[in-house]
């Protein structure tokens, strides 16, 4: 398999912190994989995610996408990312659909194909009954599913998705999850990370375990069950990073 | 071009959907034009018009005190309520049970005094002019003052004007007498009814004439200073809704999302500039209107526009940018929106203060004058009274022109290096 994302030797140190939030961090996504970045509360995975989305810049270390090409830097390949943040990251006040026009937009999308993007993504994710409403008046899991069809109005080759089910119902979890298999099945990468370990287990194929920014596993969770003799993910997790509180 | 539409669309959604940014663009400015120009003009016109409502108590044992009344009555600006021998605790209680703004107490040889006075500058004239030989010394009596209460409400400024009317009257008593002594000297029973006219005729009249360097000026008037003063603030009063939608885009997850998205914050920066601007003009463009066409219905002056409306809508043009620059300067500079709106706030608050929005800069200490400088309201002010009071040039302009131009540079600057610090840009 070709990587689409090659890290190599990715370290940043946050000002005024006494340790590196990444450390010597090198390894690759291969194109339409779904990739699990996994690891307890302050272990560096929001901030390798920022790198990947060009939020944050590392003091060494270098990120090299081949989405259409070897080697493409971050700029090159904006149009074919797609990032579902943690928090809601849609204006509140607009309607779905008025966000996700004005998020078409900017990623260029002519009107003609966004209207019709727009009209799919309402139906897959069971929003067109609220597609004009206000999003604050919306239940949690209404905002998530928004949340993600901003996230995918460009048809992104690689999807990144940060706890993309939190506080959700069953529902709408289960809608999610089916369309992200959907996507990854259409050849999407998707680099997920979650704190639901059992939700991750079924979806991920290969994870990358991290504790205070370096990696400590890398493989597919099958291997990785069998060589650490656990069962599932959640043993697996606390055998490597231990079972003490992570505030 | 699409991703500019599309922005713009979505900034003005976002200004229409915000009700409260609304209420605290739109209406609250339009309230304080209503209320603070219905404030000024009745306080104009109750020194200018017959509204004073005036306790006489005349104690004077001779006419003078009712010649004095009389005066004052004649003279439109005193509604009188004319009473006798009140002590002084009961003048100043019925003032304030009676809601009256004034009391003046005649004293008891109010007429004697006079009469003295003149008296002996009639002998002193007829020495002078050497019809009389001798020049009789009037006694001394202890002096009694006409003594004036008033309301602890009423402005300094207002008394002054008031007894400067009653020494007017009183001086126009005295010369009356001063005449009427000087023809019964001579042997006349009366000052002559030809005289009589010719004295209070063809005075010297004065006209007022508010400077102009086009020679042409509207009437300054409540409205005249109202409608500028008060646009200018509610302009710069977006930095409430403004500056807390920059702080608050910066720190949802909408800022996180444009940024890895194939588009530059500075588009949508600069696109919420538009739209604000356009909120900044239709801002003065509501109370304009509201001062030339509703103003004049309820009674109130009638705002009239400057002759150069290039230069009206230029000066309108940088009082908006100036208002949306330091808007985005909070905004980006604020880590919370409560520190925005807070920050912002209270600032324009003092911008408006040394500025000159509630008090004139002109009577302000020197001090304050200087700190008024720096202001963006005060040059966005002055800017418009240039045009609304004085009927200005352009070139009465260019100090304004010159301090707004650079206010907006270096807002911009900062904005600009501050989101480049932090890789935003």
């Amino acid at each position: 398999m070709l990587p689409v994302i090659s890290i190599d030797q990715l370290s940043i140190q946050f000002k005024g912190s006494e340790n590196k939030s990444l450390d010597s961090l090198s390894f690759e996504v291969f194109k339409g994989e779904k990739f699990g970045i996994f690891g307890p509360n302050g272990a560096g995975k929001t901030t390798l995610i920022s790198i990947l989305c060009g939020l944050l810049v590392p003091d060494s270390g270098s990120v090299n996408y081949s989405v259409n090409k070897p080697s493409e830097t971050f700029k090159q390949v904006l149009n074919e990312i797609g990032y579902v943040p943690q928090e809601y990251a849609f204006y509140s006040e607009l309607s779905p659909v008025q966000n996700l026009n004005y998020f078409g937009a900017l990623y260029g999308i002519p009107a003609i194909e966004r209207k019709q993007r727009i009209a799919e993504l309402l139906e897959i994710l069971g929003l067109q009954t609220v597609a004009d409403k206000k999003i604050n008046t919306f239940s949690g899991g209404m905002k998530r599913r928004v949340n993600l069809a901003i996230g995918i109005i460009n048809r992104p080759k690689i999807l990144f998705l940060d706890e993309p089910t939190v506080g959700v119902d069953v529902q709408s979890k289960m809608a999610i999850m089916q369309y992200l298999e959907e996507l990854n099945k259409l050849g999407t990468t998707i680099i997920y990370t979650s704190h639901h370990l059992k939700e991750a287990e079924e979806f991920c194929e290969r994870i990358l375990l991290m504790d205070h920014g370096k990696m400590i596993a890398l493989d597919h969770l099958k291997t990785l069950l069998l060589e650490h003799e656990t069962v599932n993910l959640e043993s697996f997790f606390i055998k490597l990073t231990g079972s003490e509180y992570r505030d | 071009m699409n991703k500019l539409l599309a922005t713009l669309k979505k900034e003005a959604l976002v200004v229409l959907h915000d009700k409260v940014g609304l209420l605290l663009m739109y209406v609250m400015p339009i309230a304080l034009v209503f209320i603070i120009t219905l404030v000024n003009d009745s306080s104009f016109r109750m020194v200018s018009g017959n509204e004073i409502s005036v306790l006489v108590v005349n104690d004077d044992n001779g006419d003078r005190g009712d010649s004095l009344i009389r005066l004052l009555e004649k003279s439109g600006s005193f509604k009188l309520t004319v009473t006798k021998c009140l002590s002084s605790k009961a003048i100043q209680q019925s003032l304030l049970k009676d809601n009256r703004l004034l009391a003046i107490q005649i004293p008891k040889n109010f007429t004697l005094q006079l009469t003295r006075k003149a008296s002996g500058v009639t002998d002193l004239m007829l020495n002078e002019f050497g019809v009389k030989d001798s020049v009789v010394i009037q006694p001394k009596n202890e002096p009694q003052s006409l003594v004036v209460f008033y309301d602890p409400v009423l402005q300094e400024n207002y008394r002054f004007s008031i007894n400067n009317s009653i020494y007017a009257y009183l001086g126009s008593l005295e010369n009356s007498m001063i005449m009427q002594n000087l023809y019964a000297e001579m042997g006349y029973d009366n000052v002559p009814e030809e005289i009589r006219i010719k004295l209070s005729s063809e005075r010297v009249m004065i006209e007022e004439v508010a400077a102009s360097s086009s020679g042409k000026s509207p009437i300054p008037n409540a409205t005249q200073h109202n409608v500028p003063a008060w646009s200018v603030f509610a302009m710069f009063f977006m930095v409430v809704s403004l500056g807390g939608n920059i702080v608050k885009e910066r720190l949802n997850g909408t800022f996180v999302r444009l940024r890895t998205i194939p588009s530059s914050f500075s588009l949508v920066l600069y696109s919420k500039m538009l739209v604000y601007l356009v909120v900044a003009l239709s801002q003065l463009l509501t109370i304009g209107l509201i001062g030339m066409f509703v103003f004049p219905l309820i009674d109130l002056p009638k705002l009239n526009l400057p002759e150069n409306l290039i230069a009206t809508l230029v000066v309108a043009l940088l009082s908006g940018m100036t208002a949306v620059s330091y808007a985005v300067l909070v905004g980006v500079f604020s880590k919370t929106q409560e520190q925005a709106n807070g920050f912002g706030a209270i600032s324009i608050i003092i911008f408006a203060a040394i500025g000159g929005i509630w008090v004139p800069s002109f009577a302000m200490p020197e001090y304050l004058q200087s700190f008024g400088q720096v202001s963006p309201l005060h040059w966005c002010l002055s800017g418009f009274y240039v045009l609304f009071l004085q009927n200005g040039a352009w070139s009465e302009l260019q100090s304004t022109v010159l301090f707004l131009g650079s206010f907006i540079v270096g807002c911009q600057l900062l904005v600009y290096l501050k989101l480049k610090a932090q890789r935003h840009w």
